[in-house]
């Protein structure tokens, strides 16, 4: 390893309207190591790399690359200063074909003419020269290309005279176990080439093979950086957790002895034998990595996306759903993460958003009048405290949590007996988080069974009386309250990488 | 007229109710500016020609505005939920035609009416079936259906000639008047029944389940279908109903014209329609527009052509001048969008956007 670091970040500060994701982070790469980056969703692992690769700008502190201090305007003053991002879903463009892809913006010319023969010679050598000859065709097209071929062609676009650092995010999520070989044969060879080299993912035990230095971020602040060889995953473990937001939580209600949600070995595209129930006033947690399939559970359930098999009963009557109306009518409620994509819409009023879902129930003969769409959803815009000017305010011109708010409100307009909470306090600033607890244990205080989709432990923690962990489309396990605990959960959540070595310590 | 669609303007005008700003209140502030640019174009064309406020005139205007608004108001009705409908002026052609067969075969005045109109609704849900079940865009769909729908009434009428219609009775939906006095010529029979469809289309749009659910489906159709709204039974009710109006536009043309036309009397209808519903407020991307707001801006056209013939100005400059009304009309929307999302932006970081 080389005495100077190759990239050097110093001080960054990076805050968003409602969140602060980086603080005064510093930490070096040096040339020819892997550093691992890791830390839960939302510890600020994305921002750090959108500031690496110039698509945001810190709001302060350093970067300094090659002892030259840099300041990035935008992705492309980063490719030409030699540092390249690659994200979990590579940008290939399907049309053309793989030596296109590799040397878009660059092709080689003959007379004003793209030479074919010559980008063809230059794409098999680059391919000969890492080993995937046989792995990737050059006249292939984009469109046809699996996952891993298509890292291997964007981490081939990245690898050109004077690239410096190559960051890789979340780049095996997609891949099976020997295409994710294949990746890290590649992450060797560059390593090797004196490249700087920066790797996020989830999977422990692929950071623990492949990474020098592992550095922790949590809550945008930077926990610690170990060398790989001289800590344990235990220990990772334990720096991306613990913290203590249980001041923020309410919790009054109770459990009553009556099951409303029962599901029963269902399945789906994402899903394989899925079989829990929920209480009258039970707040079921639903803990999991992305990709775990929790998001799409929520609208199988709900009836956007087709059950394949098993039962679904709401109240001992079986759920039959062709379409969310069914869903409702039978008594779920649907609060989706993607609040201003699919819970809201954002150019219409407070008002016509709070009873949007129960606007037949509200009718007489197919008319709803004015004054009975203010007398149901007056009140609950006042009992939720919504900050708005008017019912009639844009729904899109409220802030993240009013406009969560706004959605909860819906529901709450709907009386569901199972009402699904996905993410709810995504984006929303702390003391507005609060607030949503609140509500979250009002509501099942109200006797209706919750279902809360979240990847913030400590509102998993705070808030469910019992946590099951997805993994991989199934439910890899059950924590009651008293087992539950940020170390268990993330153990269940990651078992296919961490177990062995759990076991052995 | 449109409560929702409320820019901060409206809130200082709720604090201070000034006469114009309890106006404004009234009539929604894009209505309002819809209503100046009549004021402002009546007072040109009547300091031009003293012709244009005679009764006679004014009432020609109506007869005049009578066939597009009606396929306005459904075409309204798809763009507010971001569909479009190009068919309409092909529908109606077919209505046309259907309508003069029906009359001059069985000699029954409500069976051509209700047979147009049906014939409308029939073809409004193809479209409704080629956009929901074989998932073509609205826009490629209808201008599929738009040649389509022209050929076929060609196809319908004997020798793709027009068919002449002789019933009185059925003709005095197109040329007859109501409330005739002395002095008084009476007010064009399909100016009525313009406004009679446009204040029920206003009720349906605003106060059933079926006109918000257009609303909510038109700004963010997932969270509309995650609230429970079916949109392919909201797309086949859409399409027929501007197609069942565009047929009824088509019935009028034939009494009208005293004869069913498979395409003089309809072409061009859809262009007509669509301009006026955008200078009416409505956005392409949906979730937005009144029936109020389209009538005021067929209006607008109208009185736009009927001015400048009375002055004597060529078609060519009118149909230049209708452009440009378009163009102006949505810059100046875009602008007050801009504008008012900047007030926005400037609010939240004064206040640092406490949630």
């Amino acid at each position: 390893m080389p005495a100077a670091p190759i990239l050097q970040v110093a001080n960054i500060d990076k805050a968003f309207p409602n969140v602060r994701a980086l603080s005064d982070v510093s930490l070096e790469v040096f040339g020819g190591e892997v550093v691992a980056f890791m830390g839960e969703n939302g510890a600020g692992k994305s921002t750090l790399l959108k500031i690496l690769s110039g698509d945001y700008h810190a709001d302060s502190g350093t970067v300094t690359l090659d002892g030259e201090p840099v300041r990035f305007h935008g992705p492309k003053d980063a490719r030409t200063a030699g540092v390249r991002v690659i994200y979990q879903e590579p940008e290939i463009i399907p049309h053309i074909t793989v030596a296109e892809n590799v040397f878009v913006g660059e092709l080689p010319k003959r007379r004003g003419f793209v030479d074919f023969r010559e980008l063809r010679r230059r794409t098999n050598k680059a391919l000969q020269d890492y080993g995937f000859e046989g792995f990737v065709d050059a006249d292939a097209l984009g469109s046809s290309l699996s996952p891993a071929q298509r890292h291997i062609v964007e981490i081939l676009r990245a690898l050109k005279p004077g690239l410096k650092v190559l960051a890789l995010d979340e780049p095996t999520s997609s891949l099976t176990d020997d295409e994710a070989a294949l990746l890290f044969k590649l992450v060797g060879q560059l390593r090797e080439q004196g490249i700087g080299i920066i790797y996020v993912s989830h999977r422990l035990h692929e950071i623990m093979q492949i990474a020098d230095r592992i550095a922790v971020l949590r809550d945008g602040k930077l926990v610690g950086v170990r060398q790989a060889a001289d800590t344990t995953e235990t220990d990772i473990v334990a720096m991306m957790v613990g913290r203590n937001l249980t001041d923020l939580f309410t919790r009054d209600h109770a459990i009553r002895d009556q099951i409303v949600l029962r599901v029963a070995n269902l399945s789906s595209r994402w899903h394989h034998d899925i079989s829990f129930d929920i209480q009258a006033g039970e707040v079921l947690g639903l803990a999991g990595l992305i990709g775990a399939g929790r998001t799409e559970l929520a609208k199988v359930l709900f009836g956007e996306y087709a059950r394949d098999g098993g039962s679904v009963s709401i109240n001992d009557k079986a759920l039959v759903t062709h379409h969310p109306s069914d869903a409702i009518a039978a008594g779920i409620g649907l609060a989706p993460e993607d609040r201003r994509g699919e819970g809201l819409v954002l150019v219409r009023s407070v008002l016509e958003n709070t009873v949007l879902a129960i606007l037949s129930r509200l009718s007489r003969f197919g008319i709803v009048s004015p004054s009975v769409m203010t007398a149901t959803g007056a009140p609950l815009i006042g009992k939720l405290e919504v900050k708005t000017p008017s019912l009639d305010q844009e729904v899109g011109k409220l802030s993240g949590g009013n406009q969560q708010k706004v959605v909860l409100a819906r529901w709450l307009a709907a009386r569901p007996a199972v009402l699904i909470l996905d993410e709810p306090t995504r984006g929303i600033d702390v003391g507005a988080k609060a607030e949503i607890y609140r509500l979250i244990d009002e509501l099942a205080s109200g006797g209706i069974a919750i279902l809360l989709i979240s990847s913030e432990m400590p509102e998993l923690l705070g808030l469910a009386d019992r946590i099951l962990v997805m993994r991989g489309g199934t439910i890899a396990g059950e924590l009651s309250r008293q087992e539950a605990s940020e170390e268990a959960i993330l153990r269940l959540a990651m078992a296919h990488d961490a177990e062995p070595e759990m076991a052995v310590q | 007229m449109d409560s929702s669609s409320v820019d901060p303007g409206r809130r200082a005008a709720e604090r201070a109710p000034g006469a114009l700003k309890r106006m404004t209140n009234a009539v929604g502030a894009e209505n309002l500016s819809l209503i100046i640019a009549l004021a402002i174009l009546v007072a040109l064309i009547a300091s031009q020609t003293d012709a244009f406020f005679q009764t006679r005139n004014l009432l020609n205007i109506g007869q005049n505005i009578s066939v597009v608004g009606l396929v306005a108001i459904g075409v309204t009705i798809v763009i507010v939920s971001a569909g479009l409908d190009i068919s309409v002026g092909s529908i109606a052609g077919v209505a046309s035609v259907v309508s003069a067969l029906i009359i001059t075969q069985f000699d029954t005045e409500i069976g051509s009416v209700a047979g147009g109109i049906a014939a409308g609704a029939a073809l409004g849900l193809v479209n409704a079936a080629v956009i929901t079940f074989l998932r073509v865009n609205p826009v490629i769909a209808t201008l599929a259906t738009f040649s389509a729908f022209r050929g076929l009434a060609f196809l319908i009428a004997p020798g793709g000639r027009s068919i002449g219609v002789l019933d009185q009775e059925f003709t005095w939906l197109g040329v007859g008047r109501l409330f005739t006095g002395e002095e008084f010529p009476g007010v064009p029979v399909p100016l009525v029944i313009l406004v009679g469809v446009a204040i029920i289309a206003h009720f349906v749009l605003r106060y059933s389940v079926f006109g918000r659910s257009v609303y909510a489906m038109g700004g963010n159709p997932t969270a509309a279908r995650l609230a429970g709204i079916n949109l392919t039974r909201m797309k086949f009710m859409m399409y027929s109903a501007s197609g069942a109006l565009a047929g009824l536009a088509g019935v009028i043309v034939t009494a009208r014209t005293s004869s069913g036309q498979p395409a003089s009397g309809t072409q061009g209808l859809e262009l007509e329609a669509i301009t006026a519903v955008f200078l009416g407020g409505a956005i392409l991307a949906g979730g937005k527009g009144t029936i109020a707001g389209t009538m005021l801006a067929v209006l607008l056209i109208g009185t736009l052509s009927n001015g400048m013939n009375l002055m004597g100005i060529a078609t060519f400059y009118q149909l230049v001048a209708k452009g440009l009304l378009l163009i102006i009309a949505v810059a100046i929307g875009q602008w007050r969008m801009v504008r008012a999302e900047r007030m926005q932006a400037r609010a939240i970081a004064s206040t640092g956007d406490k949630a």
